[in-house]
């Protein structure tokens, strides 16, 4: 590349009116010597027709990367919303198109815009190009003024033969000051010292921002993370609050307020539960959940079959009820029921852990298992 | 090119004018007439409604269609637009739809106690209607009307008479007084569209409200007025006048047209998107009216004739400036304005779109109406304004 005789980069004939340089850009093109390059101060209209230069591609990049962008934006959203966090917001439904289609619009102009700039810029334009040799020729001060350059140009550059031959067709082309420029020397950006000053500027940046992040941390108060979510308007127990009459964040409920799943239950004794009629209807599911929630509570001392043998007797040398005994089987369901609420003997209240449904979805399942372990013929399928 | 040839007039071609071939004239005379029957027809065979209906449909759409062109010329004057004086008499001409629409606007507020519930007699029982009785009353909704439309001669008075006589004296002056009257044009005209819109489409449902309505109706309005004069544009020029008419131009009336396709419906899914996002009752039945059951069929074809074809038809670089692309993309735009107003309107009317003879009737007559008036309009004064001083400059346009 340091090699001047290798070949020049272009040459450069100079012409002193637009017109001169337009009629002599067609007898220069009739020779064939490589790529034409017109360099004027301003634009000249028809030059690009007249040099045979290609229609840009940008337009089709462009459309290409929109359509992308909208198609990207659409899927994305469409999956995130609907697929894998599905997520109802203001109460539309999770695959609202409507709600992507901003989205959409807004990625679709990222992307065509990105790919207009960084596309002409950086594929089309071949920058960051560090010192055009155009720029050093001793023609740069008429073309920035008042002179219009028509340049030979060739891929890898000019042999000797080529620049020859340029340089006779633009001097029959009527060309004012003729010029060879040689092929640029490679930049110092990749010599071993470039490389070398190159690390160690991105060295002296980390441990400059190091520093800085240190002491902006020591020095700074340092915010939480997300404050906002701390800063809602909420009720916070045993604090005071503005909103109620009394001055008290915490009030007893309104009188009369039942909890959701937690009825009253006036019963004191499991006996006077007795009469209570068990509401859930006998289906697979309640069987379900009353058998998921005795294996979870019950069945513990109970026994998985109800029983009343499960390892923790002879552990603890505790005597559980045995569901299944003859005195056990008479008890009706609200008298269980009561059981479950109240407890007894050493059975402690199961009211906190099982929810009202649950206490009597339960009660069906205990109903199963003693049918299950007395079972008759004709309850044979 | 010199200006010196266009000052004669020698480069309008003006030796190919006369009045074209009589047999068009003649067929659309008839089709005209023939419309004229059935809209004759249409009160006594399909009801009082539906006969207003569409006359106020093709009421609002050449009014929209004229102002749209008036904005045109307009705008040039007031950013001294260079590219466009050539092509500025098209649109003048198109403006010169206002004369007639001021009888046909006088004859549509007949549709006041038919369609419009604010000005019925019953209108001050009802309490949602009851405090906007004075505005959506008859009285002044009609002094309203007509006020606009008188003072919509005012721009056509000043911009295009001027611009005609300018033809015959070559004064400058006229130049200068038309880019100072322009910005006044565009006060007048904001509030033509925006009292078109709010009152010919809000007062059918006055308890619905929208702010955006009048950019709505304005981009359909542009729309329209611009694929007028570039079919009037291209027409002119397949006959051999507005010979220096170049690529370039076409491909400005292209862009435009482009643009604008992509700014209607950036309007109009901002409107839907805000209401349904709202969901408030008393906004979002109007759209329930026009997405919902047959009318969706209509919705969508008015996305695919309003946004999707034009867009992608318009798209490349070529595409704009290519006469025969061009003519095609404007008649479905103006297919699509008609839709879009269709789709205001005729939901209005009931839950099942009415399309048959009586539409058909009133496209007869008002279409073969504005192209024979449109055609007659063209052979007033010059092709080109060749007084203007920058008609020169408009010539050498290059992109």
């Amino acid at each position: 590349m340091t090699d001047l005789n290798a070949g020049s980069f272009a040459v450069l004939g100079l012409f002193d009116s637009p017109d001169a340089l337009m009629a002599a850009i067609p007898r220069v093109r009739a020779r064939a010597l490589g790529r034409l390059e017109a360099y004027t101060p301003y634009p000249v209209h028809g030059l690009d027709e007249a040099l045979g230069l290609r229609r840009s591609p940008l337009g089709g990049m462009v459309l290409v990367m929109g359509v992308l962008g909208v198609v990207a934006a659409l899927v994305f959203q469409g999956w995130l919303s609907a697929v894998d966090y599905p997520l109802v917001t203001g109460g539309k439904a999770p695959s609202s198109w409507q709600a992507f289609v901003p989205i959409m619009f807004e990625i679709m102009v990222l992307f065509a815009t990105f790919t207009a700039g960084l596309g002409m810029l950086l594929l089309l334009n071949r920058l960051p190009y560090f010192g055009h040799p155009v720029l050093q020729s001793r023609a740069i001060r008429g073309i920035t003024r008042d002179r219009f350059a028509l340049a030979v140009e060739a891929d890898g550059g000019l042999d000797p033969a080529a620049a020859a031959s340029a340089r006779s067709a633009l001097e029959a082309a009527g060309a004012l000051d003729i010029e060879v420029l040689p092929e640029p020397a490679a930049g110092p950006l990749f010599t071993a010292e470039g490389i070398q000053r190159t690390l160690a500027a991105i060295v002296a940046a980390c441990v400059g921002a190091g520093m800085l992040m240190y002491w902006a941390v020591k020095l700074m108060p340092v915010l939480p993370p997300m404050s906002h979510i701390l800063e809602q308007p909420r009720l916070n127990p045993q604090a005071p609050s503005t909103f109620f009459r009394d001055g008290h964040g915490m009030q007893l409920p309104v009188p009369g307020t039942v909890a959701r799943g937690f009825l009253p239950f006036p019963a004191r004794t499991p006996e006077a539960a007795a009469g209570m009629v068990n509401p859930l209807p006998v289906t697979r599911a309640v069987l379900a959940r009353g058998r998921s929630e005795y294996q979870v509570r019950c069945a513990v001392c109970h026994g998985a079959l109800g029983d009343g043998v499960p390892t923790l007797t002879a552990a603890y040398g505790a005597k559980p009820a045995n569901l299944l005994a003859p005195a056990n089987l008479a008890l009706s369901d609200g008298r269980i029921y009561g059981t479950i609420v109240l407890g007894k003997n050493a059975m402690p209240s199961y009211a906190a852990d099982l929810a009202e449904d649950d206490r009597w979805a339960v009660v069906h399942y205990v109903r199963a298992l003693q049918r299950a372990q007395h079972a008759k013929d004709e309850d044979l399928p | 090119m010199s200006v010196k040839g266009v000052m004669s007039g020698e480069r309008t071609g003006r030796a190919t004018r006369g009045v074209p071939p009589t047999v068009t004239g003649r067929v659309l005379w008839s089709l005209t007439v023939l419309g004229g029957c059935g809209v004759a027809a249409t009160p006594f065979a399909a009801g009082a409604a539906r006969f207003w209906a569409n006359w106020m449909l093709w009421f609002l759409y050449l009014l929209t269609l004229a102002l749209g062109a008036l904005f045109l010329v307009a705008l040039e004057h007031l950013v001294s637009a260079r590219w466009s004086v050539p092509l500025r008499r098209i649109p003048e001409r198109v403006a010169s739809l206002l004369l007639p629409l001021v009888a046909v606007g006088a004859v549509a507020l007949g549709a006041l106690p038919v369609l419009f519930p604010g000005a019925r007699a019953e209108a001050a029982a009802d309490p949602h209607l009851a405090g906007k009785a004075f505005w959506l009353g008859a009285p002044f909704f009609s002094a309203r009307v007509m006020g606009c439309l008188l003072l919509g001669l005012l721009p056509l008075w000043v911009l295009v008479r001027g611009s005609l006589r300018q033809d015959l004296d070559r004064d400058p002056a006229f130049t200068v007084r038309a880019r100072r009257f322009a910005p006044a044009c565009m006060a007048i005209f904001a509030l033509l569209v925006t009292e078109a819109a709010f009152d010919w489409i809000g007062g059918l449902e006055p308890e619905w409200y929208s702010d955006v309505i009048g950019v709505y109706l304005f981009a359909g309005a542009f729309l329209a007025g611009l694929a007028t004069t570039t079919l009037a544009v291209l027409y002119l020029k397949g006959r051999g006048r507005l010979g220096d008419i170049r690529f370039d131009h076409l491909y400005n009336l292209g862009g435009f047209l482009f643009g604008f396709t992509v700014f209607w419906s950036y309007i109009a899914f901002a409107q839907y998107m805000l209401m349904w996002y709202a969901n408030l009752p008393d906004e979002v039945h109007w759209y329930q009216a026009r997405i919902q059951g047959p009318w969706l069929g209509v919705a969508l074809l008015l996305a695919a004739l309003h946004f999707l074809v034009p867009f992608f038809a318009l798209v490349t670089r070529d595409a704009k400036g290519d006469p025969g692309r061009l003519r095609w993309v404007a008649v479905v735009l103006l297919a699509a304005h008609w839709l879009d107003l269709y789709w205001l309107i005729f939901p209005q009317l009931g839950r099942t779109p009415l399309g048959s003879w009586p539409e058909l009737s009133f496209a007869l007559l008002f279409g073969g109406g504005t192209v024979l008036w449109l055609r007659g309009a063209m052979e007033k004064g010059e092709d080109m304004p060749v007084g203007d001083p920058f008609l020169g400059e408009g010539l050498e346009f290059r992109l």
